[in-house]
């Protein structure tokens, strides 16, 4: 599976957290690099405990479920500088809002193709909101 | 009205190439159907029973001449020469072809228009008051706000699969053209006791399966924060709204579940990280945008007025027209003017080609070549000079839209029904048509006065007909379309639901119960006294009495 970073193609080979941010608060938040979280977690408590962790991947469980938006955009708002990787369904069309909430890394869906994908970041320069990037609104330019 | 900077027109243009590479790559069977779907509706392309439909934005149903010209050349091209308005105060293209929509979409940036987020779950097209900074009882221009709301909504990158829809009314003065409170957001401007402006917001209301009237969250927002605050709210309905079943994933149904205090509490919550940050409007972008909607360059009063007293004694129609169509204006000698889009042979809210080219003209010749759409589908020339009416009544008939019915009964909404959409169980357009037929005394229908008719094909309630004074609903039951009576609904300031009078009707006899409906108001009204108000005075009585008591051939 290809893993995007800082959009590049990263040599890694991507490798899906397996501990679950639900078991790790469960089991009393031991020694952990990265979890995997999505919507129906509790997201004060991932809030309050990021900062244990370099890696929080964040699932789209289906492509109409927007819950990790806000997630992510809440993770950086909280000031989480650690890696905020999209798992799942994730595919070229929504790759640039992903990247505008926070999101830094992508394992992409099977189907994707690596460089089309990394030419969709900026496919719209004009920001009408400022977000997790950065950057005001077009207005405040 | 609004004009683009570079910002929005780039927007736009950067919109129309994402768009054609997605629709290239669906075709060439890149993109899986599902995904597709997602992808095109929040574009505003649905596919309907017989062919794809696009809708069309018109930001707060504001448009100018060039646009409308636009449209007709885009129905001639690539559609059937028509199209059709919206109670969102949107534009309708029933028979494009899915290949040829990127072209209409690039077609539509040349003259500032576009389709973002006109359909799909997400913010969508924020609607208004059609009369916005020309009525007399306004108490603020909406529109200025309409547009920040617009710009801060448009590819906003965490709101684009909400939940549900998300839909947004606006209104600034004591009568709410805008059916605010029937919205997911409804803000009305207005002065507190200290005489500031602010908003008071709502939320939670809605139509569809579960009518609900909105609840006040917040009675007084400071302007300057209104996009902080609704961020905050579409972000706890982001991470709080149901996903587990599409028709309770409605805000109204998170809002009914925690409750408008708990709901609010989140809110603020959430708030407290965002007012005072990025999202507050500095006055000086609130001003550049208000720029934009300074009046027109009127013509003094002397100059505008002109005596009509003798072209209402040689036209009498045009005398009833006056009376019936137009509407008091905050600039002495000027009159809003309500152009129905309902006459005798089109469905409600439909417009030829020529009808466009035509009103474009009109809006050129009589109101600064500008013109608004309206929730109950109709148009508004918004700034036409008293001595310029007849001129224009004479000029209207030319095409057809000089028909004096607004606001009675043949003046209705209608949503295309199974005619045309994938979701309709009945039909709703052979009921116009049929009460159209029936009632074509403009006396009898002048006689009845105020009332408002609304007609949905299925339960999803496109035509509003819980908020119609008569709503009815068609519905399938054992293979044949019937339908449901309501009544007592309301979606202006006075804003109700309105309730089931009792079984469903045949579809050949539903202008004889309407008809049954008016006989009783026409019997048992008293002086002054409307249709609305004589429902909620006498109740559902004498109507079941009446429909049902001699009613021999209803169905189950």
């Amino acid at each position: 599976m290809a893993l995007i970073k800082d959009q590049q193609l990263s040599l890694d080979h991507a490798v899906t957290p397996e501990l679950r941010f639900a078991d790790w608060l469960s089991d009393g938040l031991n020694n952990a690099d990265a979890v995997l979280a999505n919507g129906d977690d509790d997201l004060p408590s991932l809030l309050s405990h990021a900062n244990k962790l370099s890696m929080i991947a964040l699932e789209f469980d289906t492509f109409a479920d927007g819950r990790s938006f806000s997630m992510a955009r809440m993770l950086r708002r909280a000031g989480y500088e650690g890696e905020i990787r999209a798992v799942g369904d994730v595919a070229m069309d929504r790759i640039d809002f992903m990247q505008r909430v926070g999101f830094n890394a992508f394992e992409l869906r099977d189907d994707q193709d690596v460089s089309e994908v990394l030419s969709k970041f900026g496919e719209v320069t004009v920001h009408f909101q400022p977000s997790a990037d950065g950057k005001g609104p077009a207005y405040m330019a | 009205m609004y004009a683009y900077n570079q910002y929005d027109q780039t927007l736009v243009d950067q919109r129309v190439d994402q768009y054609r590479d997605q629709t290239r790559r669906y075709l060439a069977g890149e993109i899986p159907e599902d995904e597709f779907r997602i992808l095109r509706l929040m574009n505003g392309l649905y596919i309907q029973r017989l062919a794809p439909m696009l809708r069309v934005a018109i930001p707060y149903g504001l448009m100018k001449s060039d646009q409308l010209r636009a449209m007709a050349e885009i129905s001639r091209v690539y559609d059937k020469g028509y199209g059709h308005f919206t109670t969102r105060q949107n534009m309708q293209f029933n028979w494009p072809t899915l290949e040829s929509v990127p072209d209409i979409l690039a077609d539509l940036a040349k003259v500032q228009m576009h389709a973002i987020q006109t359909s799909g779950a997400c913010i969508r097209n924020t609607t208004t008051d059609p009369f916005a900074g020309v009525s007399a009882d306004e108490i603020e221009d909406t529109r200025p706000w309409c547009e920040l709301i617009r710009q801060w909504s448009s590819l906003h990158p965490e709101f684009a699969y909400l939940p549900r829809k998300f839909k947004i009314a606006v209104s600034g003065s004591a009568s709410d053209r805008a059916a605010s409170q029937v919205h997911d957001v409804g803000l009305h401007l207005y002065r507190n006791e200290a005489g500031e402006m602010g908003f008071e917001v709502l939320v939670g209301g809605g139509l569809g399966r579960t009518p609900v009237i909105g609840k006040t969250v917040k009675k007084f927002l400071e302007p300057q924060e209104l996009l902080s605050y609704l961020e905050a709210v579409l972000r706890v309905y982001n991470l709080n709204g149901r996903r587990d079943n599409k028709y309770k994933a409605r805000i109204k149904i998170l809002v009914n579940a925690l409750g408008v205090d708990t709901f609010g509490e989140m809110v603020e919550a959430e708030w407290e990280h965002l007012k005072g940050g990025d999202l507050r409007l500095p006055w000086s972008e609130i001003d550049r945008v208000k720029g934009f909607f300074t009046g027109p360059d009127y013509l003094t009063a002397d100059h505008a007025i002109n005596d009509l007293e003798d072209a209402f004694a040689q036209h009498p129609q045009f005398a009833t027209w006056y009376r019936q169509n137009t509407r008091d204006h905050k600039q002495s000698g000027y009159r809003i003017v309500v152009v129905a889009l309902k006459n005798q042979l089109q469905p409600p809210g439909d417009v030829t080609h020529q009808q466009m080219d035509g009103m474009a003209a009109l809006a050129d010749e009589f109101s600064f070549g500008e013109l608004r759409s309206t929730h109950d589908q109709n148009l508004v020339l918004a700034d036409v000079a008293q001595r310029d009416l007849l001129a224009l009544w004479l000029k209207l008939q030319e095409i057809d839209l000089a028909r004096a019915n607004v606001g009675t009964l043949t003046d209705m909404i209608n949503c295309p029904g199974l005619d045309f959409c994938s979701l309709a169980n009945a039909e709703t357009l052979v009921l116009s048509r049929q009460i159209n037929e029936t009632f074509d005394d403009m006396d009898y229908q002048y006689d009845i006065g105020d009332i408002q008719l609304k007609i949905s094909g299925c339960i999803n309630a496109c035509g509003h007909h819980h908020v119609g004074h008569i709503g009815v609903l068609g519905v399938e039951k054992g293979g044949k379309q019937v339908y449901q009576f309501t009544l007592g609904g309301s979606a202006s300031d006075d804003a109700s639901l309105g309730k089931t009078l009792g079984r469903s009707i045949e579809q050949d006899q539903v202008v004889v119960v309407i008809g049954q409906i008016l006989d009783v108001y026409v019997e048992q009204r008293e002086t002054d006294e409307t249709f609305l108000q004589l429902v909620r005075r006498v109740g559902f009585a004498p109507f079941k009495e009446r429909v049902y008591g001699t009613h021999k051939r209803s169905a189950a």
